[in-house]
């Protein structure tokens, strides 16, 4: 089982690159599970018409450990297995906290075990701010992250600072850094940012997106592009990002 | 201070006939009351069950007063030590390593090193994300040759998920790893105190030549380290069945859950079910049973219709105990449980045609705060558990927890006496109910 964390800042375009990979490694025969760590709960949104699903939080809060595991997952496009964390009410409770609830709900209910996923990804909000932001990297969690940047100084700025929790935690036998993945905003030498940063931490730009309207086109069908524009140039980007996503791992792997 | 407004004995919402009383929760959860009925066991009385093992409490100075108290009162204040949590530690991202820092200054100054280290993180720690996996990983690289258990202190978590106490019984165990079985060795897991010699359960076991081993009878952490290799592991508290399915998973060892029951026939399927575990024929037990109905006769007679009142304290199964004495005639009038275990439901059904009239009532309900020394005392009850007496104000009571270590038909006999003992002897309730701890040392 490959497990595999996506970190960035807040609206640099992580749910929507995510659900392209997810779509992208389902049409390669790969069982996929997705789960969204952001109290929006809306990471998967574009894998089953848009709609919203019930987060296990909401189910915690009104059913405390009565529920199944079925009822905390939802089969979208693809097969892929559609999980929302969810989170506290806007202003109020801890977001941090609540990843972590959900996280240990899944592995208590069975959920790896019972879904047998090939890859796991875990889509997760925002910078490492706390303890909560962290669990998605930690042993039993994701082997690998990636950190999506665009070329825009505070994107790269927070992906930095993500990078720094990678390798602070390294020691911990949390997950390593499998590298950065550029999406495009048109921003003045984009690309060499992109590389210095990665650079910086010894590690590599895996992949890059260009900004593109069938992105936004896809999103309004609440579908991801891989699903609703598969001969589209963008759908090409993503599974191409998808091989360069796995490659790395398995370069990453043979370097261990 | 809580007060009662106007002085009137309303139990609405407190207390309920069995007829009327939803199952598994009749009361709605709120406010709560904790009587003065202190023999059931703590986390920290279960924890000093491990042999030369010492504890350490990571938390709020105002969370420690409960433990340090159940530790002084005990006289085991050297099997205890605390590293007190501020605010600036989850400023500064010192959490994790304040635990590790102050785990190890404390190893390092107690007069002989513990065998096991039993490290109690609280609510705050789990509400930051510390990783406790990594703070345990790097005490075990910094003291190879002694056993860390995690722990935990979190009653604010205690609705969710294994409860402190199914989690610290849990626990217990821990240190345990895989290793060859001993067919010769047979485990009773999750206890607080020893089963009866006298019981079915014992006896089966020594008659098939195994050994009987019991955390509560280690008095060596070699005796405790031995039980990882028993083939067996007998659970028969809803507690502690955690434990011996834990066990199960990670040893592979072979579970079998036989729940403490007064019901005639599950007593007797569980026995069976004993007898083809350990590979012998399951005797006849119609004297055994017999006895114990001899016995609830003789009890009978003695107490004829003195009201009897049950609470949750002294047995895990108390709607089936309170169904056993109703179906032999006692009058049971009143039952104090607050939420009922799922496996409770037929002897539940049962109590409901026996005895409708029957008074469920809650322990925990603010109300209950009068209960005591109020409107509500009545001394002509015989009471089994400590919470029955505190609340009924009897000094008529049968004075045990968790099921007393009674087990099977002998179990239903012994308890029978124990309530022919108590309708003919006083005890001094209030000294009695106040120690902690039931079955431990106390200074009190």
């Amino acid at each position: 089982m490959l497990k595999l964390a996506f970190y960035g800042k807040g609206g640099v375009g992580k749910s929507t690159t995510v659900s392209n990979l997810a779509s992208a490694f389902a049409a390669n025969g790969l069982k996929v599970m997705q789960i969204g760590c952001d109290p929006k709960a809306d990471s998967t949104a574009s894998l089953h018409g848009g709609a919203r699903i019930r987060s296990i939080l909401d189910l915690v809060r009104e059913r405390n450990n009565d529920f199944t595991l079925e009822e905390m997952v939802r089969i979208g496009d693809g097969g892929v297995v559609c999980v929302e964390a969810g989170g506290p009410t806007p202003g109020l409770g801890c977001a941090g906290r609540g990843i972590i609830a959900a996280l240990e709900k899944l592995q208590e209910k069975g959920a790896y075990d019972m879904y047998k996923p090939d890859v796991v990804m875990y889509d997760v909000l925002g910078d490492v701010v706390c303890g909560g932001f962290s669990m998605p990297m930690r042993k039993g969690c994701a082997d690998r992250v990636f950190i999506l940047t665009s070329g825009e100084t505070m994107s790269i700025y927070a992906a930095a600072n993500i990078a720094m929790a990678v390798k602070n935690f390294r020691g911990r036998g949390y997950a390593s850094l499998g590298g950065f993945i550029l999406n495009r905003r048109n921003v003045t030498d984009e690309d060499a940012k992109a590389a210095k940063l990665a650079a910086d931490f010894d590690s590599e730009v895996t992949g890059a997106l260009d900004w593109s309207e069938t992105v936004q086109r896809a999103e309004q069908l609440g579908k991801t592009v891989v699903h609703a524009f598969p001969e589209s140039p963008m759908a090409a980007q993503y599974r191409a990002l998808a091989d360069a996503v796995l490659a790395a791992v398995r370069e990453g792997d043979a370097s261990c | 201070m809580l007060k009662r407004l106007n002085g009137e004995d309303d139990m609405t919402g407190a207390e309920v006939a069995v007829r009327d009383a939803g199952f598994p929760a009749p009361f709605v959860s709120g406010l709560e009351y904790n009587a003065p009925a202190r023999g059931p066991w703590n986390i920290v009385h279960t924890g000093m069950l491990i042999p030369e093992s010492h504890q350490v409490f990571a938390c709020a100075q105002g969370c420690l007063r409960g433990v340090i108290l159940t530790a002084a009162e005990m006289l085991a204040m050297d099997r205890m030590s605390w590293i007190s949590v501020d605010k600036n530690d989850l400023f500064d991202g010192s959490l994790e390593r304040n635990i590790v820092d102050g785990t190890a200054e404390i190893i390092r100054k107690l007069p002989k090193k513990p065998r096991a280290l039993l490290l109690f993180i609280s609510c705050v720690h789990l509400f930051a994300g510390c990783d406790f996996e990594v703070i345990m990983s790097e005490l075990r690289t910094m003291f190879p040759d002694i056993d860390f258990i995690d722990c935990y202190m979190n009653p604010t978590m205690r609705k969710s998920g294994l409860t402190p106490d199914q989690l610290m019984r849990r626990q217990l165990y821990a240190p345990f790893e895989p290793c060859p079985a001993d067919r010769n060795a047979v485990n009773i897991i999750g206890n607080d105190r020893p089963t009866d010699e006298s019981s079915e359960l014992v006896r089966l076991v020594r008659a098939a030549g195994r050994e009987l081993r019991d955390i509560t009878q280690c008095r060596t952490y070699e005796d405790y380290r031995r039980m990882a290799k028993s083939a067996l592991e007998i659970t028969y508290l809803p507690t502690a069945k955690a434990s011996g399915d834990a066990l199960e998973n990670r040893l592979g060892r072979k579970h079998l859950y036989l729940p403490l029951s007064y019901d005639f026939d599950e007593i007797e399927r569980n026995l069976a079910q004993l007898a083809g575990a350990l590979g012998i024929a399951a005797p006849d037990w119609t004297e055994a049973k017999q006895d114990a109905i001899r016995s609830l006769e003789q009890a009978k007679a003695v107490i004829g219709d003195t009201p009897v009142e049950i609470d949750y304290t002294a047995t895990p199964r108390p709607v089936g105990l309170a169904a056993l004495l109703a179906e032999h005639g006692f009058r049971v009038t009143r039952l104090y449980a607050d939420v009922m275990i799922e496996e409770e439901r037929p002897a539940f059904e049962r109590l409901r045609a026996l005895a409708p009239d029957l008074l469920l009532t809650a322990t925990v309900h603010a109300k209950m705060r009068f209960a005591g020394k109020g409107v509500h005392e009545r001394g002509d009850v015989i009471a089994i558990g400590q919470k029955a007496a505190y609340f009924s104000g009897t000094k008529h009571f049968v004075n045990i927890v968790s099921g007393g270590g009674m087990y099977g038909f002998d179990g239903v006999l012994r308890l029978a006496r124990h309530m022919t003992e108590a309708a003919t002897h006083e005890q001094d309730t209030e000294t009695v109910i106040q120690r902690k701890g039931l079955g431990c040392r106390s200074c009190l």
